[in-house]
């Protein structure tokens, strides 16, 4: 255990002051405080190894770990003058145990960017650069130049891994989320071959852990939106923090798991969601029926929203569903028994709630059921059914165990711009031109409890949406909606 | 050749006297013990019953001499007078070769000889079938006449209904077709819209509706047609019930569309028939009232058997010009018949010919056996393998002669297409097969359960019985099918077999390669018996086959063996199909997508060497 501490110090000793003699200048901005390697090891003691002796471990690595930073960078100025007067300026404010100072709370896995408000704060200077676009357009050239401007005016990349993460939270603003190129020109933020371990203790204990982190969040923001590194984002890895870190281990596994991944719903929903209810409505009804056959009726247009507004609210969308074998079976349908109209029930299109209400019957009881007979002079070619005598006898078993759960059939599905029962009542005489043995059937409606809650959630989550606006019109209509519901 | 035909019409005469008085003697004597087994259906319950095809059976010399002397003529006018080329541009078989083919007597074949017909056993039709197929147009339109079109009249005709019209059918002064078929009904009878409604004075039957792709239907004076009538049940209740009638042409209101244009056998007039008020007089109606269900099924069992031998004579004919052809072409001086692939390909043909040959003739055998003997299911099996064969053989003698077998002035390419419609008509080989496996599982399940009952309620002579048959298996002497019993593939509770399609199928072939294999063992040890010329040659031929039929049999009896076998092969064409889009060929193999192929790869070579 002693001999082990002492030889990781020896190690990262060497290496630091390898790295530095090379002549990059590369100090850490905070200092290495006896308290904040403490809240280190406490956050460790929380969260990571589970037996003492472990922990010790762990803490003296890390303790090492600070101390060889700190020293090297100590030493390196102390040996080499000239570079290291540009950084004087920055000196007093301390030398920085980079993986204490960025989350002292978290463990030292690499997690998603969580930047707290309190860096937020800190990291202004950078924000500037996306707010200084010429017309307050946000798209993708306008994100580009603000990363140009960064390097541009930034030379020697000081505060990137910030810069970087601001740059990952702004992507979405500028809608470039998705697009490959840009997380490659991130990445190409990242000093090459500074990072790259050079020996195998780099390589086993996370060299520049707060950048390859920040690797870590590029790739994972990449993953949470889909999109396939390539090449180049392969090469600017090996580049950066080379084939033995963490960020490489990540594209490998993305590049394993994507492509298995990426096909494997066999419903996919389309990337992007029509805005329009009735279009959304149709293709989640699409979605959720199974038979290709089916017919969509929009029963109701909404009216809108700049000839009425608001004049005349009691106009919502009626969107229906249904399949031929659906109509078949409603026509057969005995009229003395009641269907029932139920909902809402919730269906979520990607980020998107949507409610549904569906027509249904109850089972029919066993007694009742017809048993479908094979005729006896049906196939001209060979029999339909082997008349066998078999005579069950107290020998044989009858009980089988069957997992099935039978359901009453499904007539029709409709998605309605309101839940209310008028609304629906409306879709009932709709289907009723299609289907005339409806008229003759009793339909119950089982509306349960407004689901209000719901709603609101979802319209908080689309407060971030890619075109703010429309957002806020949507939640206005919720809100419409919760009141109508309400009343 | 009209003097051919008149000793033709005089031989069958001279027959029809001999036929009358010896006809109760010889015929269908009187039989009092029960009709022995179907060699099939014992089968299915693992016995190979030897003395229905061991040995193979022998044709009396008598007969063997009237069939030659049938033969040699038929056999001259194919050869020599017909014109198939022309047949198949003009899609319309001449006037004067029907007319020749009627004074040869060939409409007549089967028909009893005291209506004129020339009452050929069913060994000798088939004889006569091989000769036929040389055209297949002319053999599509003579089957259709009187395999399904008058065998009706033959096999549940009433003596009247015999009398007035087989005289004039065998002469082929009247065609016959049979209509059946229909736009919404192919196998399902159910679903028959065609409708025959009683007349007011009970004496006639209105016919009303459609049928289509009936052969012979342009040309024919004389339809079998099946229709849906009212039939009042037992318990009072009115059912709808399919019924036989016999319609001729002068009933009126029977129009024919235009002939269709088809793919091959594009002499035969196929085309669709229209009954509009064709009023049928009630003498007429072809067996009971209600009864018509079974007369087609009869008819569509019984009319199967010969296809076996037609299409052997028309791939022998086949093998002789592709022998020719790869003899005479040379090619680094060396002819085609020394390269070893074009062996391969004509050692499948020889061998398929053979045993489709052995099995047709076999079963043919069987049928003039007295006692009625039901061999549908061997028909079945015959024409299932023949038809089969047939397109893979008439395929690889294209392949034989390359470039000449593609283009339209040889007889190859016409060959090919006339051979595609083996596997669809009489019954599509999908269906034959399903019949096949269904009737035979029946038959085994019926014995089974009597056992299984008999062993419940004690019975000491069945548990005897099926103790000591364990004891015999155990000792390892018989052979076991796998088919049935307790270890067995197939269950014996078979509630849910009607739908394992892809189980029958697999139950099918192997039935199938058996009734092959024991067909060609039993001809080719009859050959070695009675010492025929090249019987070493017709032995290597039963082996080749023999052997690949067992590996084929153990290879479907291991897929038997797999309980998913439903679901692992089945891609299930339904609606929501679209979901599943298939990936392109140029959708992007990522690389560990191509590292699974590396490895399956690997699997698989292990397998082969680890075989």
């Amino acid at each position: 255990m002693r001999l082990l501490r002492l030889r990781e110090v020896k190690a990262f000793f060497q290496g630091h002051a390898a790295s530095h003699q090379l002549g990059w200048n590369w100090i850490p901005r905070l200092s290495l405080s006896p308290k904040g390697l403490k809240i280190l090891a406490a956050s460790l003691s929380c969260c990571g190894c589970p037996t003492g002796k472990g922990m010790s471990w762990a803490q003296a690595i890390l303790l090492a770990r600070g101390l060889s930073r700190g020293w090297g960078g100590i030493c390196s100025t102390a040996l080499t003058g000239a570079p290291f007067s540009q950084v004087t300026p920055q000196a007093p404010r301390g030398l920085h145990c980079s993986t204490a100072a960025h989350n002292p709370d978290s463990p030292l896995v690499p997690r998603p960017p969580e930047p707290q408000r309190g860096l937020v704060k800190a990291l202004a200077p950078h924000e500037e650069l996306f707010r200084q676009a010429p017309d307050g357009v946000r798209d993708k050239a306008s994100f580009v130049q603000a990363v140009q401007n960064f390097t541009q005016y930034n030379v020697h990349k000081r505060g990137h891994v910030d810069f970087i993460y601001l740059a990952l939270r702004k992507m979405r603003e500028y809608g470039v989320e998705r697009d490959l190129a840009i997380y490659n020109l991130l990445l190409d933020i990242f000093p090459k071959e500074v990072f790259r371990p050079r020996n195998i203790f780099h390589s086993i204990f996370l060299h520049y852990p707060r950048q390859q982190e920040c690797g870590i969040a590029v790739l994972e923001q990449m993953e949470n939106h889909g999109v396939m590194p390539n090449k180049e984002t392969e090469f600017l890895l090996t580049q950066i923090f080379g084939r033995k870190s963490y960020p490489m281990l990540k594209f490998v596994r993305m590049k394993l798991w994507f492509t298995r991944f990426k096909n494997i719903n066999p419903f996919p929903v389309p990337r992007d969601l029509p805005q329009d209810p009735v279009d959304l409505a149709r293709l989640a009804l699409r979605h959720m029926e199974p038979d290709l056959s089916a017919r969509v009726t929009v029963y109701q247009m909404p009216l809108s929203k700049d000839s009425t507004d608001a004049t005349d609210p009691t106009e919502p969308h009626i969107v229906g569903i249904q399949s031929p074998d659906q109509q078949a079976a409603l026509a057969h349908h005995d009229p003395a028994r009641p269907i029932f109209v139920e909902g809402p029930f919730s269906l979520w299109l990607r980020d998107k709630c949507v409610y549904y209400h569906i027509l249904r019957a109850d089972l029919l009881p066993p007694e009742e059921r017809e048993v479908e007979e094979i005729p006896e002079e049906w196939n001209l070619y060979y029999p339909m059914q082997l008349d066998l005598a078999y005579g069950r006898s107290s020998w044989d078993d009858y009980e089988f165990n069957i997992d099935e759960v039978e359901e009453g059939p499904v007539f029709a599905i409709c998605m309605a711009g309101a839940h209310d029962q008028a609304t629906l009542a409306k879709w009932i005489q709709g289907l009723q031109e299609t289907n005339p043995t409806l008229a003759r059937i009793p339909v119950v409606f089982r509306l349960s409890a407004s689901s209000g809650e719901l709603l609101a959630s979802s319209s908080g989550l689309e407060e971030t949406p890619l075109t703010p606006p429309e957002g806020r019109e949507e939640e206005e209509n919720n809100q419409q909606r919760q009141q109508q519901s309400q009343s | 050749m009209s003097g051919c035909g008149l000793f033709l019409r005089s031989a069958a005469a001279a027959r029809l006297g001999r036929a009358l008085v010896a006809f109760t003697a010889s015929r269908r004597p009187l039989r009092t013990s029960p009709p022995s087994q179907a060699f099939a259906k014992e089968l299915f319950l693992g016995k190979i019953e030897k003395k229905e095809v061991f040995p193979f059976p022998e044709v009396s010399q008598d007969e063997l001499n009237e069939i030659n002397q049938f033969v040699g003529p038929v056999e001259k006018f194919f050869t020599e007078e017909v014109d198939s080329q022309k047949i198949d541009r003009e899609g319309k078989i001449p006037n004067e070769t029907l007319e020749k083919l009627k004074s040869l007597g060939l409409f007549g074949m089967q028909v009893p000889e005291e209506y004129g017909g020339l009452g050929l056993s069913n060994t000798m039709y088939a004889r006569l079938g091989e000769i036929i197929s040389l055209d297949c147009s002319i053999a599509v339109t003579l089957a259709a006449h009187q395999a399904i079109g008058l065998k009706g009249i033959i096999l549940a005709g009433s003596e009247e209904q015999k009398a007035r019209y087989l005289p004039k059918l065998a002469s082929g002064e009247h065609v016959a077709a049979f209509c059946l078929t229909e736009p919404a009904s192919g196998s399902d009878a159910a679903s028959i819209r065609t409708r025959a409604t009683l007349s007011e004075d009970k004496k006639h039957y209105v016919l009303n509706g459609s049928k289509v792709w009936i052969t012979n239907g342009g040309l024919a004076s004389v339809f079998t047609v099946f229709a849906k009538t009212e039939v009042v049940d037992s318990n009072g209740s009115v059912k709808d019930k399919v019924t036989a009638f016999i319609v001729e042409r002068d009933f009126g209101g029977i129009t024919s569309g235009k002939p269709e244009d088809k793919l091959g056998i594009r002499g035969s007039n196929t085309c669709e028939v229209h009954f509009e008020n064709t009023r049928v007089p009630v003498e007429n109606v072809l067996g009971e009232v209600g009864g018509g269900f079974k007369v087609a099924m009869n008819i569509l069992n019984s009319g199967r058997f010969s296809m076996g031998s037609a299409v052997a004579g028309m791939l022998k004919k086949l093998i002789e010009m592709t022998a020719e052809y790869a003899c005479t072409r040379k090619q680094f001086n060396r002819n085609l018949s020394e390269f070893g692939l074009i062996q391969e390909k004509f050692a499948l043909m020889a061998q398929k010919a053979y045993v489709m040959e052995s099995m047709a003739y076999l079963t043919a055998g069987m049928l003039d056996q007295p006692g009625f003997p039901d061999c549908s299911i061997e028909a079945a099996m015959v024409k299932v393998f023949s038809s089969e064969a047939a397109w893979q053989c008439v395929s690889e003698a294209l392949q034989v002669l390359g470039g000449s077998g593609y283009m339209r002035d040889y007889p190859y390419e016409r060959i090919l297409r006339d051979s595609r419609i083996l596997l669809i008509f009489e019954g599509t080989n999908e269906i034959l097969r399903m019949y096949i496996a269904l009737t035979g599982l029946q038959h085994a399940g019926r014995i089974l359960t009597a056992r299984v009952k008999q062993l419940k309620q004690g019975n000491v002579t069945t548990i005897m019985e099926t103790v000591s048959q364990r004891v015999r298996d155990s000792l390892g002497r018989t052979v076991d099918l796998g088919l049935t019993g307790k270890l067995g593939a197939v269950h014996p509770s078979m509630e849910t077999i009607v739908e394992e399609q892809l189980v029958l199928k697999r139950v099918a072939n192997i039935l199938i390669n058996l009734y092959g294999m024991t067909a060609v063992l039993s001809r080719a040890s009859r050959s070695i018996r009675v010492g025929l010329q090249n019987h070493d040659h017709e032995v290597l031929l039963a082996n080749i086959f023999c052997t690949e039929a067992y590996y084929q049999n153990l290879f479907a009896l291991s897929q038997l063996d797999k309980s998913d076998l439903r679901r692992e092969e089945r891609g299930t064409p339904r609606n929501s199909e679209h979901w599943h889009p298939t990936p392109t060929v140029l959708t992007r193999l990522s690389p560990p997508a191509v590292g699974m192929t590396k490895w399956l790869l690997q699997q698989i070579l292990r397998k082969i060497s680890m075989n």
